[in-house]
């Protein structure tokens, strides 16, 4: 089963899709999961995930943004899908009758 | 773009560089926390493999192997020179010399197929016991060097295990089987030398098995 953080970075990179890459993915995660993303715990994700077979990566091109240096262009496979899938229908599962899933206000013990 | 920045990627591999002072760049980080990214990459990027169970048992390995093939070194040294003063047979000395030279190649051979990246922890968990051994040293009539006999086998042993990972079964089969054959030959069985036997049976149970193989590939 995938971590929470491998998981977000899943999530993110498949919603980025043909635009997902280090920075871009870094960015998105900061804004939209509202947590600091370091460079160390993203690029050794994505290196796990990719020998686990979940991602696959690539040198993209190089921009004059970018100081002329190349992107780290980074893309679900279908096993990775599956594996997220599997990851949010487990989250889900578990938390259909927590308070917070349910909206249902939660009694004081 | 903080030239230290650029300089600490040389820490990384080759396809991480780009990538990461071009992510750098992009965001417009510079300085020390251009730096800080790079060496927490880095740093990251160390501790990674020792999330598996591998690097552990490989550093116990390096570590209780060379405690005790100190002691096996020492050993063969103080018997070797027994052997020339003819207070011992050639047969008995032959055995234990065949034996430590395959005890610290095992030995070698698993810590270098169990994690090749962790490579330099092992170095030093192999080296502390070893300088510790030799500075006090105190036996002035062998060189200090006897103990370190080990280290040959030792160090092909892994360099072999990082490059080829799997013994072929019959091959490390063969190999435990004479190593026990001669420790009984031998006779040394103390319960120190029995540890020395789990590297070689760990290969066994890891070798390649060409059935197992054409059943995976097949798969």
């Amino acid at each position: 089963m995938l971590g929470e953080f491998e998981y977000v970075l899943m999530t993110v990179a498949a919603g980025l899709g043909e635009s997902a890459y280090g920075a871009a993915i870094r960015e998105e995660i900061e804004k939209v999961a509202g947590r600091r993303c370091s460079i160390g715990a993203l690029y050794t994700t994505i290196e796990r995930l990719e020998k686990k077979g979940l991602l696959k990566t690539w040198m993209g091109e190089a921009t004059a943004q970018r100081g002329g240096r190349a992107k780290r262009m980074v893309r679900v496979t279908p096993k990775g899908m599956h594996a997220a899938k599997e990851f949010y229908e487990a989250m889900m599962r578990v938390s259909h009758k927590a308070s917070w899933a349910t909206g249902k206000s939660e009694r004081a013990s | 773009m903080s030239s230290l920045a650029e300089r600490a990627t040389i820490f990384l591999a080759p396809k991480d560089r780009d990538a990461v002072l071009g992510d750098l760049a992009e965001t417009g980080t510079n300085g020390w926390s251009a730096l800080r990214s790079v060496l927490g990459l880095v740093v990251w990027q160390q501790m990674e493999p020792w999330r598996a169970w591998q690097p552990w048992v490989a550093g116990s390995v390096a570590l209780a192997g060379s405690l005790l093939l100190l002691g096996v070194s020492f050993g063969l040294s103080m018997d070797s020179r027994h052997l020339l003063r003819g207070e011992r047979g050639y047969g008995s000395v032959v055995c234990e010399a065949l034996l430590m030279l395959s005890w610290a190649w095992t030995s070698g051979f698993a810590v270098g197929s169990l994690s090749g990246k962790t490579r330099w922890v092992n170095g030093i968990l192999c080296a502390i016991p070893c300088l510790s051994c030799v500075l006090r040293f105190q036996d002035t009539s062998l060189s200090r060097l006897c103990v370190l006999l080990f280290l040959v086998p030792g160090l092909v042993g892994v360099v072999q295990g990082v490059r080829r990972a799997r013994l072929s079964h019959r091959t490390a089969l063969m190999l435990a089987i004479v190593m026990t054959a001669l420790m009984l030959v031998w006779g040394g069985m103390y319960m120190r030398n029995w540890f020395l036997f789990l590297p070689a049976w760990w290969l066994v149970a890891h070798a390649e098995r060409p059935g197992l193989s054409n059943e995976k590939a097949a798969a």
